[in-house]
């Protein structure tokens, strides 16, 4: 086994199509030898979450890279791994180690960060008998660590406990620390080898991966769903789905894959076994910064017209097309009485 | 035969076509774009996306050309809406609109409804500008987008300024039929009877620009 990997073959490894199925397994050597040579820590804590994020990431099928993850790496205080419990998880597995190692280990943050009522919305453990909340945690830990990996759309964006109404105040961490780097690994969960390979780049390279405008890895999410979609040829040529599972293009059905950024395309879910799209579910576009704001199963949201009520754009229109021919006609008619349009019209001009 | 003047200058004639011409065709695909099992004008997606595509490029050289023309003649004072100005003058206009008189003032060229659809129309037309071409190349500009509120609100945002489009050309067309054929013909001959006058003989109010585009 090689024991260097250059950034650039990584890269392409992780981005190539190839790699779909392989890629946990391929990288899992490498990243247990780095983590013997003194890889640096990786703390993962979750806020508000429905730990999808976590599943997601041991589903990975391939096992040689959860040994890794669970056992090598130090994910030191996953909370649902980690062998340690309360005020000795916190003290001596988190904040010890991030202090022996400031400025070099990495924070996953699975979960959004509840800010409202200070935050009391989520607490993690008890410091001297008062509670710790998710959002000092993640500042006080997040605040040492060389970049912070917000894994999922709700750490790296807000996701569903941010929509509106939001009673908790959760915020994207991003907005909760500010002195470090943020890497985003969207989805609703993430794809595990998007997890996988940006914690790898992590271990490998001491460094994060380049990033696009949103903070999302490009090696993961420079592609838009509906330009590499298998189903584009239905689009083209106008076969529309009318159900979940019919054949045809899942636009009519909601699908969102036109603005969506994701390389589910040519990385199944599964150990590469289906995806939302081939399984007859229109994309949701879950690792857009704005999800889920808008509805899955139709094109566009309804367009807000008073206070709590809705309508359609269509309907407006409509509306006010119609208002908009009764106007004319009454114009119309209007017009033609008065003389202004008809024979007449010449004549008073002839006059002036 | 009667006396007649220029009323249009070639120019003119030509960018009230080409854009007439691409705004319609954008409409046309645009709605099918978004309704393709309602709204069934084409077989398949790709002719009416290219058509759409090709128009957006049309309409940004005629949207252009238009305001380089309007900049340089001097056009652009009897077309740009003037909130303090023009409103003055509206209640007169809707008086006239709404048979309560039998006249109006002069106002120049284009009365202060006039004024506003048109620069409407170019803030309508830079904003389908702007949020289409973020719909069609995405990655160009993701900063714009998201500040747009993402991808899904200029979506919306494209798709209600088409329904505002829609509108305001059947009012237009209305209207300007309306106002009689001579005004109709005005914008493919260029020429209007001298002696057409909006049925005007109220007060005169200046009259900005009229020297140029006469
Ligand atoms: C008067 C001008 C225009 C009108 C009335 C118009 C109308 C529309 C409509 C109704 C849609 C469907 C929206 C939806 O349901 O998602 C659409 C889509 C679109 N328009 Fe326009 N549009 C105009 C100008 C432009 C321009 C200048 C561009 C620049 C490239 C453009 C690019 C697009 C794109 C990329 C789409 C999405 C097509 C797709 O998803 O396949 N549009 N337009
Ligand atoms: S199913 Fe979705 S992503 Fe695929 S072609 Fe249709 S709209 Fe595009
Ligand atoms: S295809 Fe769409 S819904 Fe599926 S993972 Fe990608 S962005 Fe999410």
């Amino acid at each position: 086994m090689p024991t260097k990997l250059s950034r650039r073959e990584f890269i392409r490894l992780c981005a190539g199509s190839a790699a779909a199925i392989s890629m946990s397994g391929f990288l899992a050597p490498f990243m247990a030898e780095a983590a013997e040579a003194g890889a640096p820590p990786v703390i993962w804590i979750q806020g508000a979450s429905c730990t999808g994020c976590s599943i997601s990431l041991l589903n990975t099928v391939h096992p040689s890279i959860q040994d890794v993850l669970l056992k090598v790496i130090s994910l030191r205080y996953h909370p649902n791994v980690m062998a340690a419990a309360g005020d000795l998880a916190i003290q001596e597995a988190m904040y010890k180690v991030a202090r022996e190692n400031k400025g070099r280990f990495f924070l996953v943050v699975e979960g959004s960060v509840p800010t409202a009522a200070d935050g009391m919305f989520c607490t993690v453990g008890e410091e001297n008998g008062k509670p710790i909340t998710f959002q000092k945690l993640v500042q006080d830990i997040g605040g040492q660590a060389k970049a912070i990996l917000a894994f999922g759309t709700c750490s790296a964006y807000g996701g569903i406990p941010a929509t509106p109404p939001n009673p908790t105040g959760c915020k994207p961490v991003a907005d909760v620390v500010k002195n470090v780097p943020v890497v985003n690994v969207p989805g609703c969960p993430p794809h595990p080898d998007w997890m996988v390979g940006t914690i790898a780049h992590v271990i490998l390279y001491g460094d994060y991966p380049e990033l696009d405008e949103f903070g999302r890895p490009k090696m993961f999410f420079s592609g838009i769903v509906h330009d590499n979609c298998p189903r584009r040829q239905y689009f083209d040529n106008a076969i529309f789905a009318k159900n979940f599972s019919d054949p045809g293009c899942l636009l009519e059905i909601g699908c969102k894959g036109p603005i969506a950024h994701c390389d589910a395309t040519t990385r199944p879910w599964n150990g590469g076994v289906n995806w939302c799209i081939k399984s007859g579910a229109p994309c949701i576009a879950c690792t857009e910064p704005q999800f889920p704001g808008w509805p899955m199963y139709e094109r566009l949201p309804e367009m807000p017209i008073a206070p709590g009520i809705t309508t359609t754009i269509d309907q407006v229109g409509l509306v006010l097309g119609g208002a908009a021919v009764v106007g004319i006609g009454g114009h119309l008619i209007g017009n033609i009485a008065t003389g202004r349009v008809g024979f007449k019209k010449d004549e008073k001009e002839g006059d002036n | 035969m009667k006396e007649m003047e220029l009323r249009h200058p070639i120019w003119i004639r030509i960018f009230h076509w080409t854009n007439m011409i691409a705004i319609t065709l954008l409409m046309l695909t645009g709605y099918y774009i978004h309704a393709p099992q309602t709204f069934r004008l084409f077989d398949n997606m790709d002719t009416p996306r290219m058509l759409h595509f090709a128009m957006a490029y049309v309409l940004c050289v005629g949207v252009v050309g238009r305001v380089y023309y309007a900049i340089v003649t001097g056009d652009w004072k009897n077309i740009l809406f003037s909130p303090l100005k023009d409103i003055k003058n509206f209640p007169s206009m809707m008086k006239y609109y709404l048979f309560l008189a039998d006249s109006h003032p002069d106002y120049g060229k284009y009365n202060p409804g006039q004024k506003m659809m048109y620069s409407g129309w170019l803030f309508m037309a830079l904003i389908q500008i702007i949020t289409g071409f973020i719909l069609y190349k995405p990655d160009l500009f993701p900063g714009l987008g998201a500040l747009l509120g993402g991808l899904i609100a200029v979506r919306v945002i494209h798709y209600v300024v088409t329904w505002l489009f829609l509108l305001s050309v059947l009012a237009h067309v209305y209207l300007d039929i309306s106002e009689g054929i001579p005004v109709l013909l005005s914008m493919f001959t260029g020429k209007m009877p001298k002696d057409f006058h909006h049925t005007s003989d109220g007060p005169k109010v200046p009259q900005p620009g009229k020297g140029v585009s006469a």
